[in-house]
């Protein structure tokens, strides 16, 4: 009974007591919205490499958070529905980041451990690092070559 | 909150007790106003109860679309360059226009609500009515980009066969890239699986406004509304992030 007793909302009469914003409120946050989009855009025309995407993804979610803020209420509503809202951002994140360590860093290693997605072609899987120049590229090298024969160290 | 203020069992795990709970309040309407179901104690329990359930809905939307982001996440990571001349197909102006609109609409569902809470049905359904027609609007527009990628060749996968004469004058000289499959692929998932949204978005907000044509939300209850306008506020939130990572790429 009392995990909804924390409720801004609740009050003696168990009725529902909305929070209304004003017209006012609503519309600022709308043009800000608005020039965020003008800002975002105007910068995707500046080349500064790769800057150009922290400045998109950070300006996009300032927006999302104006969103999620007011027009989504998450200011004024109860506090676990914000938790549950940023849990799922958070292990989104989790997803991302580990996925990309992974496919971002395939095939870095490959010519250390004489380990090949295709060893009868040496071929590499895709990303990582540039395969340095010694390593083993011609048609079963992999295969007559030690593990450790091109580690370098 | 009381217990003594409802006619709710004073022991939930008593089974008998639930029963002979239920069966009064099927019997008579002594329990409270005709919008609360007889399962909640009160309307404030059930306003919470169900803006839990669609905040956890919405949680579900963003894992949802959250395998699609890292599957774009891995697929730029690995051919920067391939996306950028992909995204340099995309129509700026198009993409832009739709993030106005789609904002704008936000903007009108956010209203909506308020205008529910006020009580003031008319106003309510003029605003369910422009969000519904700004959701056409966008659906519009993605028509006519649609049209140019698939007159252009500019496809998922092995169907990427672009025509030179359609391409981006921003990408003329340069050559076709190896991957743009894998950009077009992304790119009509992402934005396909975000159009059907709109699509649902326009059948339940039409559905929300018919019931509030019916005259079913008071001053006291207007949690339908509440909740359609946070599920059309998601489909803007991910439209957020679409335009800058599919239309902006340097």
């Amino acid at each position: 009974m009392s995990a909804y007793r924390e409720n801004e909302h609740e009050s003696d009469d168990g009725a529902v007591h909305a929070h209304i914003a004003p017209i006012k409120l609503y519309v600022g946050i709308f043009l800000a919205l608005i020039f965020f989009t003008i800002i975002t855009v105007a910068l995707s025309l500046v080349h500064l490499g790769p800057v150009n995407l922290a400045i998109a993804i950070v300006i996009a979610t300032l927006k999302a958070a104006l969103v999620v803020t007011f027009f989504m209420h998450l200011k004024d509503d109860n506090r676990f529905n914000a938790l549950v809202f940023i849990g799922s951002l958070l292990f989104g994140g989790v997803f991302l980041a580990y996925t990309l360590n992974d496919t971002g860093r395939r095939g870095e290693t490959d010519h250390l451990q004489g380990a090949y997605v295709n060893p009868a072609t040496g071929e590499v899987a895709p990303g990582g690092a540039p395969i340095p120049v010694e390593a083993p590229v011609e048609a079963g090298a992999a295969h007559d070559a030690p593990a450790n024969a091109h580690g370098g160290h | 909150m009381s217990t003594a203020s409802t006619d709710a069992p004073a022991s939930p795990d008593s089974a008998l007790a639930d029963k002979a709970h239920d069966d009064h309040a099927h019997g008579d309407h002594s329990h409270g106003p005709k919008f609360l179901a007889h399962h909640f104690d009160t309307p404030v329990h059930q306003f919470d109860t169900a803006k839990l359930g669609m905040w956890l809905f919405l949680a579900q939307e963003l894992l949802f679309f959250g395998g699609l982001f890292v599957a774009y996440g891995i697929y730029r990571n690995w051919y920067p360059d391939d996306f950028s001349w992909s995204s340099h197909q995309l129509d700026r102006f198009m993409g832009g226009a739709n993030t106005i609109v789609l904002l704008f609409s936000s903007l009108t569902a956010a209203l909506a609500v308020r205008s529910a809470q006020l009580g003031t049905r008319k106003n309510t359904s003029i605003l369910l009515l422009i969000t519904i027609a700004c959701a056409f609007g966008f659906l519009v527009i993605k028509y006519f980009e649609y049209v140019h990628k698939f007159e252009a060749g500019l496809l998922p996968g092995n169907l990427f066969h672009p025509h030179v004469d359609h391409l981006a004058a921003s990408t003329a000289g340069l050559p076709i890239p190896r991957h743009g499959g894998s950009f077009f692929g992304i790119y009509f998932m992402m934005t396909g699986v975000h159009g059907v949204h709109v699509i649902i978005g326009i059948g339940v907000i039409f559905w929300i406004w018919l019931r509030n044509h019916r005259g079913e939300f008071t001053t006291e209850y207007w949690t339908p509304v509440d909740l359609v306008a946070l599920y059309w506020h998601l489909v803007d939130l991910v439209w957020i992030y679409l335009f800058p990572l599919l239309y902006l790429i340097d």
